[in-house]
């Protein structure tokens, strides 16, 4: 019980990055990208290599999975600059699909369909992070580090500049404000600390494969953002926690299929979307009235 | 000879993508509802089929049921979940959430019901046949490029010369005229939705029997409809069957020079180079923004 605890925890912190990150450039920049697991990927595939091939210290592995997705990420912030809404849509879909074949083909980094095994624990100033408890204390802290910036960020004149953005672009350049290298930086930061949770998630399971980072992920995590809430602060959280646990709430009940699981967390989940939009568009924790 | 094959290839993809983009097209560049389940409606149309003609009810009635599938999705769709968004407000997010989200649960309401494998319909249509040498066609290609003409072109007439047609081209370019004159945009819409869902019944009956059906498929139908509304530009139902034409010749004469696995990113490719060179597309006018 209590591992299962410490397991949960730590998926849910992980899953919180990915969600907080992404809720960074879709709430306050309007940034809809349907690619976020690709830096998720990205993250846990440049940390795992780095920790096999260089150093497992936290100091070299996790900078590096970060290092990667924020300069990849200039492939996704190129298509935003030039355009928004439904056309960005379609090319991080694009994305998301591409980076799924290359990370099945590119075997010498990403071991194709099969993954990479073993991947050694992350090392903390000389000591092995593996166990789920005291794993949990780092991926906690690592939640609690990036919700600081992205909060910090969000409530500068930056993020001031990035909710201008949003509301009013054309407004927002009349102001003198330099919209494309803003909106570059913001996709570049929350691609570089969704690769946090990517290097978190690789030295967790010790073992990745492309299954975990295909567009399925990417829209688990925008369901997140979306039902706790979109440009809300703990939104982001809310959405993770309860999607997470909403596997083990629907094997409670035995009048479920128990095979259909992942299914059923996605129909309820689909449904969800489409039920909050209609009643309660902001979200489970945003304002009644919506955006 | 391989590059006739291809090219021929390529065409029978091609129509069947120009079928399927079409509809969400229509109903995208009318309504400008950024209809998402557009792929769910796909899916809908390829199982229903698949289901009724696996349980031995003939060629016709299984059709039926698949137009039938896809026409009532489409219109309770736009009944039950847009009209209601509409009404409070309706940004480009919030459709596109509700949309999104009926589409996670069709692929998996389907996925539970028909097992989230490949399936197949079996017919004798699908065997290739050797029509000039080392060049081979299934009859299914000429069925699939016949099918396109008649539906595209059938649409093409339908916006041009009746007065539904009529409603639904001035639906895009000005609602509030559209109401001035007496017309119920309501209605216009739901045609919209009826005419879009309808359309990708043929492109999803001739897949199930050549490259097959996977509940997931829905993505790969949105990938393609976006990418050949976008490159086709917004708005332009011609523009959609010409870039929807040519994705499916690019991915098959891509086969000259790279693996199967790749096909999905060229039409990235050609879509990304499209929205950072020429966002207005091959025919459209208007700009992105």
């Amino acid at each position: 019980m209590e591992a299962y605890i410490y397991n949960l925890v730590n998926l849910i912190a992980i899953y919180s990055i990915l969600a907080v990150t992404l809720n960074f450039i879709m709430g306050y920049a309007g940034i809809y990208s349907l690619a976020h697991a690709v830096f998720f990927g990205l993250g846990a595939y440049t940390s795992a290599f780095v920790a096999q091939n260089v150093s497992a210290s936290i100091l070299v592995s996790f900078p590096a999975a970060m290092l990667a997705a924020g300069v990849v990420s200039l492939a996704l912030a190129l298509p935003a600059l030039r355009v928004r809404g439904e056309y960005f849509v379609a090319a991080s879909l694009g994305l998301q699909v591409l980076s799924v074949t290359i990370y099945s083909e590119w075997k010498g980094f990403t071991g194709g369909i099969g993954g990479v095994l073993a991947i050694p624990p992350v090392n903390i100033l000389g000591i092995d992070v593996f166990r789920p408890a005291a794993f949990a204390i780092l991926s906690v802290t690592v939640l609690v580090l990036v919700l600081l910036i992205v909060n910090a960020l969000v409530h500068s004149s930056f993020g001031r500049n990035l909710r201008a953005i949003r509301d009013s672009e054309s407004a927002a350049a009349s102001f003198g404000k330099n919209v494309p290298v803003i909106k570059t930086i913001s996709v570049v930061i929350s691609a570089a600390l969704a690769a946090l949770a990517g290097a978190l998630y690789a030295s967790y399971l010790s073992f990745i494969n492309v299954e975990s980072f295909t567009l399925d992920t990417s829209v688990l995590v925008m369901a997140m953002v979306i039902i706790g809430g979109t440009g809300t602060v703990a939104g982001p959280i809310v959405g993770a926690a309860i999607l997470l646990i909403l596997p083990s709430v629907i094997s409670y009940f035995d009048f479920l299929p128990q095979t259909e699981i992942g299914s059923l967390q996605q129909i309820i989940y689909g449904l969800g979307m489409t039920l909050l939009m209609i009643f309660r568009p902001g979200g489970i924790v945003g304002r009644r009235s919506g955006t | 000879m391989l590059a006739i094959q291809l090219a021929i290839t390529g065409l029978q993809t091609g129509a069947l993508y120009a079928l399927t983009a079409v509809g969400f097209s229509l109903i995208f560049g009318s309504t400008r509802i950024f209809h998402f389940a557009h792929g769910a409606a796909f899916v809908i149309a390829a199982y229903f089929f698949y289901a009724a003609f696996g349980a031995g009810w003939g060629v016709i009635p299984a059709i039926g049921v698949s137009a039938f599938g896809a026409v009532a999705f489409g219109l309770l769709l736009d009944r039950l979940v847009y009209v209601p968004i509409q009404r409070h407000e309706g940004s480009f997010f919030t459709v596109f959430v509700a949309s999104f989200g009926v589409g996670i649960a069709v692929q998996n309401v389907i996925g539970m019901i028909f097992g989230r494998g490949y399936v197949t319909v079996n017919t004798t249509l699908s065997r290739s046949v050797e029509v000039i040498p080392e060049v081979y066609v299934s009859p299914l290609a000429w069925i699939a490029i016949a099918c396109a003409a008649v539906f595209l072109g059938g649409l093409g007439f339908f916006l041009k010369r009746t007065h539904t047609g009529m409603a639904l081209r001035a639906l895009a370019d000005n609602p509030e005229l559209v109401r001035t004159f007496g017309l119920n945009p309501r209605a216009i819409q739901a045609a919209a939705f009826a005419i879009g869902s309808v359309i990708v019944v043929p492109a999803a009956i001739i897949t199930s029997a050549t490259t097959g059906l996977s509940p997931a498929i829905g993505h790969h139908v949105m990938l393609i409809s976006l990418a050949a509304t976008i490159v086709g530009g917004i708005g332009s139902i011609p523009g959609t069957m010409l870039a929807g034409v040519m994705l499916g010749l690019a991915e098959s004469l891509a086969l000259l020079v790279v693996d199967t696995q790749w096909t999905e990113a060229v039409t990235f490719a050609i879509l990304f180079a499209f929205i950072i060179i020429r966002p207005s597309g091959l025919l459209g006018r208007a700009t992105a923004h």
